[in-house]
């Protein structure tokens, strides 16, 4: 079984790899058409002609485009992304500083997805056939009708403005330290034992990871509820009857199990939608992650960040699809035997 | 359409209630010179943060209130829905010509074309939509034309992806062989006995598409990175409000609210053509 596993997983990902170099291309293009000058931006602003002209040369922006792509690409290979041109940094460092976070807040949103995509669905499903299913089949277009940015400042209004309930910009309250072990702040605190810092950090995450969370749960409900009416129709379900199970016993059992494998895969292309969506929750939670870093490079036009990130953003997507795609591998028997 | 199928999708009450939303939306945007009160873009330092009318302190003159720049709220409401829609309806069907010409012809040929035209669908969907238009929109620049541009060069997959499979299906079916049997050009057989059959699925993703256009539209602007500041548009709406958040919070709930219904007119549209129009169709993707 490993072995069937470990064969389709090196073929995914000897697949991304050219699908890897293509976005590389795309996105060195798409932004060296810019009508920006990298080597001016990164002068003060009396240098003269010449130094502008040393400093081309030097960047190697003369060099014909393939050619800069080659030495772009062979940089980013070694790990190296360049240096930033506003904040003169390391964009290496600068993405092992935000990604961690953005991570956190990823992997939260989808947990709170999940868990509101499955019990929506199931709850979607016991109704059906009923007023009410109409009614809450009606309220989660309406879920999906609200964008996570706009449940992200909705949030904002209800629980910081008006309730003061919970915290809404950043990562911490003042007066916390933050501990910098693997750039994770939950597992950081936790592993250094502070968990007044840990509680303030859950507490700043909970608004934003609400916010993008449940903006990606209605489909996972809608495609639970009609995967469990397709799988209500197999002969299994009739024989649990007969045998004289209890319908919630057939439910969670039996249907759910079966039902829940084209959720996973529909979950999967899910998680890299909402990974993306972190991007606009960064910004109105002013969340110290990747998408903050983003666009902060793209009002500066900050060509190395940018090409670094967006990169980084693929990788991660990509990563995930291989993920979720082995997950189903290990769950779904029937796939296997091929 | 067959006038027979008419009544049966009318009937339906999604259909309806999304319809009539998406009416009252047009309205706005059609008639804005005439159904706002003030000049969108007029602004008055003596009068910002005003709250709504029926409020303490409101001033009829301004039944939604003002903004920090005392603009008219209600005012700025209407005339974004021009861009709203604008851009709604321009994009998704550019959108929808791409991917729905790349989705037939992947699917009718099959072979290395469908292979060549899979590949392109999986590198534009390791990109998550956001980030991609937003870099799209750094290398083409601010404006209307931009913003639908980027719409289209990232939202063609939506159609191309789903609509391939049913391609598929339908080119299998024994009626297009015998069509091909018959002589008919490879043209005339995608064109009349291939894309009639996908119509039903093309036209309920379109709606939703129009759904997720406006979305995009009010990310971009949100960002800063849409239309110039004279032309009113609800992301913008919500990027100012933002900031004074505390003093003017309805300011941020009218832009949210134009947004949210208009999505949900989309949304609403689509599933009630989605039920009575093609049954097979699963919702497989957000929006």
């Amino acid at each position: 079984m490993f072995a069937t596993i470990a064969k389709l997983l090196a073929r995914r990902i000897l697949v991304s790899i050219p699908i890897l170099l293509l976005v590389s291309m795309l996105l060195f293009m798409i932004l060296r058409v810019l009508p920006v000058d990298p080597a001016a931006m990164s002068l003060p602003p009396n240098a003269t002609i010449e130094e502008i002209e040393a400093k081309r040369v030097e960047m190697g922006l003369t060099l014909p485009l393939p050619q800069q792509y080659a030495i772009w690409l062979s940089q980013v290979a070694h790990g190296d992304f360049g240096t930033s041109i506003q904040l003169r940094t390391s964009v290496t460092r600068l993405i092992g500083q935000t990604l961690p976070a953005t991570i956190e807040l990823a992997v939260l949103a989808m947990a709170i997805a999940s868990a509101l995509g499955i019990a929506g669905g199931l709850l979607l499903f016991y109704l059906r056939g009923t007023r009410s299913e109409t009614v809450l089949d009606v309220g989660s277009i309406a879920l999906l009708s609200l964008p996570e940015f706009l449940w992200g400042l909705f949030l904002i209004l209800l629980f910081g403005v008006w309730f003061e309930f919970l915290p809404f910009t950043g990562v911490l309250s003042a007066g916390y330290q933050k501990p910098d072990i693997t750039g994770f702040l939950l597992v950081d605190s936790l592993i250094t034992g502070q968990f007044a810092t840990f509680w303030n950090a859950v507490q700043h995450l909970i608004l934003p990871a609400f916010a993008l969370g449940v903006s990606f749960s209605p489909p996972i409900m809608r495609v639970l509820r009609s995967s469990l009416l397709d799988v209500y129709q197999d002969d299994y379900i009739h024989q649990a009857r007969l045998r004289g199970l209890s319908e919630r016993r057939i439910l969670i059992g039996h249907a759910l199990k079966n039902a829940i494998l084209p959720t996973l895969s529909l979950m999967g292309v899910q998680f890299g939608f909402l990974f993306g969506g972190t991007l606009l929750i960064e910004i109105i939670y002013s969340y110290p992650g990747m998408g903050n870093l983003m666009v902060d490079a793209i009002r500066n036009t900050d060509l190395p960040i940018i090409q670094a990130v967006g990169l980084t953003y693929c990788v991660v997507v990509l990563v995930i699809s291989i993920l979720v795609d082995s997950l189903y591998l290990i769950l779904n028997p029937k796939l296997r035997t091929r | 359409m067959t006038l027979a199928a008419m009544p049966r999708w009318l009937r339906s009450g999604r259909v309806l209630i999304g319809l009539l939303i998406l009416l009252f939306v047009v309205t706005c945007a059609l008639f804005a010179p005439y159904l706002a009160p003030n000049d969108p873009n007029e602004q008055n330092l003596i009068a910002t943060l005003l709250p709504p009318a029926w409020a303490d302190g409101g001033d009829p003159a301004f039944p939604l209130g003002t903004d920090s720049l005392g603009r008219c709220v209600l005012s700025q409401l209407i005339y974004g829905a021009r861009l709203a829609l604008t851009v709604a309806l321009i994009a998704s069907f550019g959108a929808m010509i791409i991917g729905a010409v790349l989705a037939h012809v992947a699917g009718y040929f099959g072979g290395w074309v469908d292979w060549l035209i899979g590949r392109i669908v999986d590198i534009w969907l390791s990109f998550p939509p956001v980030i991609l238009s937003l870099i799209l929109m750094v290398g083409l620049g601010t404006g209307v034309q931009n913003v639908i541009l980027a719409i289209v060069l990232v939202d063609w997959t939506r159609f191309c992806r789903v609509l391939r499979s049913e391609v598929i299906v339908v080119t299998r079916r024994d009626y297009v062989a015998a069509a091909r049997l018959l002589g008919f050009s490879h043209w005339r057989t995608v064109t009349r006995e291939i894309a009639p059959a996908t119509f039903p699925l093309l036209i309920t993703l379109l709606s939703l598409e129009m759904g997720v256009a406006v979305v995009v539209e009010a990310i971009l602007s949100f960002v800063g990175m849409s239309v110039g500041a004279d032309i009113p548009a609800w992301g913008q709406m919500v990027a100012d409000a933002r900031q004074n958040i505390y003093q003017a919070p309805w300011n941020l709930i009218c832009p949210i609210l134009a947004i949210f219904i208009t999505v949900f007119g989309f949304n609403v549209l689509g599933d009630g053509l989605r039920r009575t129009l093609d049954p097979r169709l699963s919702q497989t993707e957000r929006g």
